[in-house]
């Protein structure tokens, strides 16, 4: 068989036709001096109907600004679009004393390269916008973690602070006695780290013994304060022209001194009682504050005991009141109980609240089965004859089983003499 | 006959070069992202001094990490806009490789940085040091919106000027 020609002409022609078929063919030819010499082919397709021969090649196409003379050849340029959205690849050589321009319609292969192209730039944007964020929320991340150790460290200082102050507060708190004329034990509980329940008990002189407790309105540092500032007045018997041995008189001082428009809005309720030894009266006034419970020796009901109250309202409140004196005699071997509301107003498990006639009653459940004689001389807790601390102990076992499982909602106060 | 000036817009891909086309030719702007092929070929008549100069526009595909700006695209330019995001700043290490490499093939050219997308405030990453420093190279630097036409005409403008007196 003889060799046939690389590509028969029948091929060659069907090529030819296919190509121009799908993809238009328009050729230019420019003379040295760059004027537009010839123009053939699909022009319209290429948008070249108003080149004119014979006129200078820059003026008429734009595209060709700047390549010629041709610096290499041939030389080609891909996807070359106009305006209108035409795309062509763009062919420059050099054949005898012409170039040679042919532009090969690509708009197909431009619209399929986009495609492929945009899906791929969308994806890298979208991945760069997500390290943008990732990069982002990092730093907020650790701008929070720098801010949370911030704000523990601060409230770690708060919470020192805070415990230095509640310190300070049971520091000024008496210590529990047991002593030939007096026994005294107590129970304070606050329902955050800083209450506002106080209380005291002092000898005025020989034969006069104060007790008191106090309840400012609210809980936390403000109350804190106040509660020990009135305490400390007190304790200090520092009233001026004030008879300590007056409740009435006790009182209405410190409702002049204590004003809640000078005090924050801050009130209190007090109950202040006085003791005379000799004669067993024991004097008090009350202002807005729960009544003191009287237990007689061997009372077995709540009936027998007294609550010693007084109907004047709330410390601080009001300007000018007078508050009234009242008076009882002490049975000897008589428990006596100050209390604050904290230590009757509790939520029970049944979501009820319990009363102070029920609290009265749980004070008849928790006494001792025997009355503790009393030891003698003034002794701190640790060497005190027990009996008060444990009835004390068996009262608040009682009010934390009816609360339930959790801190009080308020301050609990709870002072227990034997007179 | 007008002068005829061609002007190229280099730089990464969607950093706002056809936008910024699109906002100098026919003044409009799109929110949809359209990536360019090849090159896209505009152009706007402008006035320097006495003079009309016809820019003829080469808005050039962006560089990606896989395709590298074609130099032989820049032949023939009078000067080029070397566009970078304000919002990537990858996009200027971008725009300095290409300019490096358009100056190596094609020799010093006209051109000025812009900084585009300046609309973005919320997302903008470029600080006042980066373009000091871009400055301290000899670089020109403007910043731009194609949204807004913040900048667009004086940087077409100020191209036009240099490229008109460039010898």
């Amino acid at each position: 068989m003889t060799p046939a020609p690389a590509i028969p002409p029948e091929i060659a022609e069907y090529l030819h036709g296919l190509v121009l078929g799908e993809r238009p063919i328009a050729w230019l030819a420019i003379d040295s001096a760059q004027t537009l010499v010839a123009a053939g082919g699909a022009l319209t397709e290429h948008g070249l109907d108003a080149v004119h021969g014979g006129c200078p090649v820059p003026e008429q196409l734009g595209f060709l600004e700047g390549l010629l003379p041709l610096a290499e050849s041939p030389f080609r340029l891909q996807h070359v679009q106009t305006a209108d959205g035409r795309a062509a690849d763009l062919h420059l050589f050099v054949a005898g004393d012409r170039v040679w321009v042919v532009l090969i319609d690509s708009a197909t292969e431009r619209d399929a390269a986009q495609r492929v192209q945009q899906k791929a730039y969308d994806m890298t944007l979208l991945s760069e916008r997500e390290a943008r964020l990732i990069t982002e929320l990092e730093a907020a991340n650790l701008e929070l973690k720098q801010t949370y150790e911030a704000l523990e460290e601060s409230n770690q200082r708060l919470a020192r602070e805070l415990e230095e102050a509640a310190n300070y507060v049971r520091s000024i708190l008496p210590p529990p006695v047991a002593g030939r004329t007096l026994t005294a034990d107590w129970l304070f509980i606050p329902s955050t780290e800083l209450g506002g329940d106080s209380f005291g008990y002092h000898w005025i002189d020989s034969e006069h013994l104060a007790l008191y407790v106090l309840d400012v309105s609210g809980h936390g540092v403000g109350a804190a304060l106040l509660s020990a500032a009135v305490a400390n007045a007190l304790r200090a018997e520092a009233l001026p022209n004030t008879d300590f041995r007056a409740p009435a008189e006790v009182l209405g001082a410190l409702n002049q001194i204590y004003l809640m428009e000078q005090h924050n809005n801050l009130f209190f309720t007090i109950w202040y009682g006085v003791f005379h030894k000799r004669t067993r009266l024991l004097a008090y006034a009350s202002a807005g504050h729960p009544p003191a419970l009287l237990v007689p020796d061997g009372a077995r009901s709540a009936a027998e005991i007294k609550p010693l109250r007084a109907t004047e309202p709330v410390l601080g409140a009001l300007a000018g009141i007078k508050f009234v004196q009242h008076e009882w005699t002490v049975p000897r071997g008589s428990r006596l109980f100050l209390i604050t509301d904290g230590a009757f107003e509790i939520v029970k498990a049944d979501g009820s609240m319990l009363e102070l006639d029920e609290f009265v009653e749980l004070l008849v459940e928790s006494a001792p089965s025997r009355k503790a004689e009393p030891s003698g001389k003034a002794e701190p807790r640790g060497k005190a004859e027990p009996s008060g601390k444990a009835e004390l102990d068996r009262l608040v076992g009682v009010l934390r089983s009816l609360h339930g499982p959790g801190p009080f909602d308020d301050d609990l106060s709870i002072i227990r003499f034997e007179l | 006959m007008a002068l005829q000036k061609k002007i190229c817009m280099l730089g990464a891909f969607a950093v706002g070069k056809t936008s910024l086309v699109r906002r100098y030719v026919d003044s409009i702007f799109s929110d949809r992202y359209l990536t360019t092929v090849g090159v896209k070929i505009d152009k706007r008549m402008v006035t320097v001094g006495t003079a009309e100069v016809s820019l003829i526009l080469w808005d050039i595909a962006g560089e990606d990490d896989i395709s590298q700006v074609r130099a032989s695209y820049v032949r023939g330019a009078a000067g080029y806009l070397l566009v970078a995001d304000g919002t990537r700043p990858a996009t200027i290490d971008v725009a300095q490789s290409i300019q490096q490499r358009v100056e190596a093939e094609v020799g010093k050219l006209p051109f000025i940085v812009l900084l585009n997308k300046r609309d973005l405030q919320s997302l903008w990453s470029v600080s006042g040091q980066d373009i000091v420093a871009l400055e301290r190279a000899g670089w020109t630097v403007r910043m731009t919106s194609a949204h807004s036409g913040e900048g667009v005409e004086q940087a077409f403008q100020t191209l036009a000027e240099r490229v008109t007196s460039h010898p």
